[in-house]
Parts: C-alpha cells; sequence; structure tokens
C-alpha cells in the first residue's frame, strides 16, 4: 500500500471522520510513523485555529462557578494566600509524620507481603506440578483407552477374563488380546503392590512364561497395562507380584490368571 | 502561557484553572454551542471538557500540540459525542445539523452568540475553501459524520468524499499556516 492512503486517512482521522474498522487500521499504523503524526499534530493545530476563528461568547456564569466548587476552591480566588500558607505549614507537618509512619508501616507490610507471596508462590507451583502429573496421566490412560477401542475393532481380538488367586481372590482381569497387534489387559480390585514390589504379567504359551512387564494398580485397585504382541499362541495369561523392576521368570505367588 | 497554566493545573493549583478556564472557556463556548444547538447542553458539555481537563491535566504534552488544539479536540469529540448520543436516542436524527447548515448560509433566528457562531463561518478559512470541500469538512467535524455517512447523505462516492476531505484539509493548513 503506497502512503498515500494513509495521507487520506490521517486527513479523515484529525476530522474523527474514519469509519470504525479504518480507524483501527490506521492507529495500528500511525504508532510510529513520524509523517502521520506530524500531519495529524498540524491537522488538529489547523482545525483548532479554525474552530476558534469566530467571535468569543462568555459561557453562563453558573459554569465557572459550579466548576470551582468541584475543584474545591471559590470563584474568587484572590485573598487565599494567606491561610493558604498556613494550611500549607500544617500539611507538610502533617505529610512528614505520615511519611515516617509510612515508613515503618510499610516495611513491615512489606515483610508480611513477602512472606504470603512466597507462600503463594510454592503453593502454586505444586498446584502446578500436580496438574501436569494428572494430565500425563489422563493423557495415558486415553491412550490406553483408544488402543483398547481400536483391538475390539478387529474380528480376530479377543476378550479373555482372569479371575483372583491366592492372596486376592476378589481381583477381576480382562485381557483384550489380538495375536498380531498385542493387546491390553485391564484390572480391578487388585490391592496396591507392597513398597519395592510390582505386578508382572505373563503370557504362557506351552508351559513356558514370558514377561510381558510390570505394571503398579492406582489407590483404587485398578489398572490398564499394555502388552506386547507375542510370538504365536498364548494358552494361559497371569500375573504375579514381583519385585519392582521385573523379572526374566516368575518367582512371586501368582495374583490373577486367565481361566483355562 | 496556556502551557505554563496547565503545568501549574498539574500541581492542583485551582487558580490556574480558574485563569485557565477565563481564558478558554470564551473560545470553545461557541464551537461546542455551534454544534450541539442548544444551550442547557452546550453549558452541560463545557463543564464537562473544563472538569475534565482539569483532571488530566497531567496528560497534555507539549510536544504533541499548543493548549489551544488540546482543549478544542477534546470540547469538539464532547460535543460530537452528545449529538451522537442524541441521534442514537432518536430524539431527533439529522435535525441539528440540517439547522446549521442552514443557518450558516442564511442565518435566520437564534440568538446574537449563535448567530455571530453560525455568520463566522461565512468569513472564516473554512468559508474560504470551495464549497465541495467545505461541505465534507464541516459535515465531519461539526455533524460528527464519518466519510461513509457523508458519502450516503451527499450522493457522492466514497472516494470522492476521501479526496475532497484530504484536499480541503490540507489547503485548510496552508491558509492556517500563514
Amino acid at each position: 500500500m503506497s502512503h498515500e492512503t494513509f495521507d487520506e486517512q490521517a486527513a479523515a482521522y484529525a476530522l474523527d471522520a474514519l469509519d470504525a474498522g479504518e480507524r483501527a487500521a490506521f492507529e495500528a499504523h500511525l504508532f510510529g510513523c513520524a509523517r502521520c503524526e506530524s500531519a495529524l499534530r498540524a491537522s488538529r493545530e489547523a482545525l483548532a485555529a479554525v474552530a476558534l476563528e469566530g467571535p468569543a461568547a462568555v459561557p453562563p456564569p453558573e459554569i465557572r462557578v459550579e466548576l470551582m466548587r468541584r475543584v474545591g476552591g471559590r470563584a474568587d480566588t484572590r485573598s487565599r494566600t494567606d491561610t493558604r500558607r498556613l494550611w500549607l505549614r500544617w500539611a507538610m507537618a502533617t505529610a512528614a509524620a505520615m511519611v515516617v509512619g509510612g515508613f515503618f508501616t510499610g516495611m513491615f507490610v512489606a515483610a508480611r507481603y513477602e512472606a504470603e507471596l512466597g507462600r503463594v508462590a510454592r503453593e502454586t507451583s505444586r498446584l502446578r506440578e500436580d496438574l501436569s502429573r494428572q494430565e500425563a496421566t489422563l493423557r495415558t490412560r486415553v491412550a490406553a483407552y483408544q488402543s483398547v477401542v481400536e483391538l475390539l475393532r478387529d474380528p480376530t481380538t479377543r476378550v479373555i477374563a482372569m479371575k483372583g488367586t491366592g492372596p486376592s481372590p476378589t481381583a477381576e482381569g480382562r485381557v483384550v488380546w489380538n495375536e498380531t497387534s498385542g493387546g491390553q489387559v485391564l484390572v480391578a480390585k487388585l490391592p496396591p503392590a507392597p513398597e519395592g514390589k510390582a505386578y508382572e504379567m505373563w503370557t504362557i504359551a506351552g508351559g513356558q512364561p514370558t514377561a510381558a512387564g510390570v505394571f503398579q494398580v492406582d489407590a483404587s485397585g485398578q489398572a490398564i497395562h499394555r502388552l506386547p504382541p507375542g510370538s504365536g499362541r498364548v494358552d494361559v495369561f497371569a500375573i504375579t507380584l514381583e519385585p519392582a523392576a521385573g523379572v526374566p521368570a516368575p518367582t512371586g505367588p501368582i495374583v490373577l490368571a486367565s481361566i483355562k | 502561557m496556556g502551557e505554563e497554566l496547565i503545568r501549574r493545573m498539574v500541581a492542583g493549583d485551582r487558580e490556574a484553572f480558574a485563569r485557565f478556564y477565563d481564558r478558554y472557556s470564551p473560545l470553545v463556548y461557541p464551537l461546542i454551542l455551534r454544534i450541539v444547538r442548544d444551550r442547557p447542553d452546550a453549558a452541560d458539555v463545557l463543564q464537562d471538557v473544563f472538569w475534565e481537563t482539569w483532571r488530566s491535566a497531567a496528560t497534555y504534552d507539549a510536544a504533541r500540540g499548543t493548549p489551544e488544539a488540546w482543549i478544542v479536540t477534546r470540547a469538539r469529540a464532547r460535543a460530537i459525542d452528545r449529538i451522537r448520543s442524541v441521534r442514537r436516542r432518536g430524539e431527533t436524527f439529522v435535525a441539528p445539523l440540517d439547522e446549521a447548515l442552514a443557518a450558516a448560509s442564511s442565518a435566520p433566528g437564534g440568538d446574537a452568540a449563535q448567530r455571530a457562531a453560525d455568520r463566522s463561518v461565512v468569513t472564516s478559512a473554512l468559508g474560504r475553501l470551495p464549497g465541495p470541500q467545505r461541505e465534507v469538512l464541516e459535515l465531519a467535524y461539526y455533524g460528527g459524520l464519518t466519510q461513509t455517512e457523508i458519502a450516503e447523505r451527499i450522493k457522492q462516492p466514497l472516494g470522492t468524499v476521501k479526496t475532497r476531505t484530504r484536499l480541503g484539509l490540507e489547503r485548510l493548513r496552508e491558509m492556517m499556516k500563514r
């Protein structure tokens, strides 16, 4: 856009005659455009001079009275100097006292606010951490749900029930299993693993268990855990309680197993 | 002079404000009256304008213009706000404007101050502009119309209105330089 358009807009802007949209656009340009700023200044001066060209007319005196009342003085401005000096001396003494008082109050208030601000900052960062942790958990869970839905779309996917055994008879589980793409195991009513322990998933084929990852349950006893694709048929799915890092072959008690 | 008064107003000097008012109100009042065309309204607007100058004296920046331009820009804006709100309320649509234009050419009716304000147009710098340029400037400055509204009103293309605005204002600036 050549600057001519802006010259035109600057003229209309000085007259406050731009339509709203054009005005906003011009204002964005005006800021920092020395040429338009000086044109605007010159136009305003010229318009003011034109506007003031006509004969003067003294407005009704009530306006002056009312204005002077509003600013807290009187229309008659003489003979006030002496009382004002006295007032000024009093005001300065008061102000000095207020400054000293204000200083101590200020220090006290500042110290308190600093403590309060620190507390708020800590609280905020704790909340932020909590939120990002929750968000991460939710993301993982949503991804797991999506994966379950994907698996269920495939007609070759099977759902295998698991029953609690040994230490956790009421626990329940479902394995959504697809031989080519793996699966997800959904667990409920399993007590959280003791400190230093975790649950480990096993796929057993021909009596040979293969580790399929460790997982923890949440406070409500639930978990979703992803199973890598196996190398063929699986006869039994089982879950044992193991050291948190997992082990290559099961050592702990079986807590859940698929019904053969 | 005006700048000095404004500086003292910033410091809360009421006497300076009284002198500022005495100096500028007779200049600004005819302008407001000319725009709002109603004495009680004009008095209200004048009071608002000067109250604002007292409250916001600190915003005056000598680098950006003279005290005259400062107060006139404010007065004109407040007066236009007033007639725009009157128009919005639908009490009168564009009547004040029509009267203003009619008065400018034939100067009928009204009281002395109003007639003087009207008559001044003819002899003023504005009055020395070519008719079409003067018309768009007046509709914008005293009538508070936007360029689109002016184009509709005088039944000319928007581009023509824009050109006339720019040329008129440029000529006005030339005249005022002298």
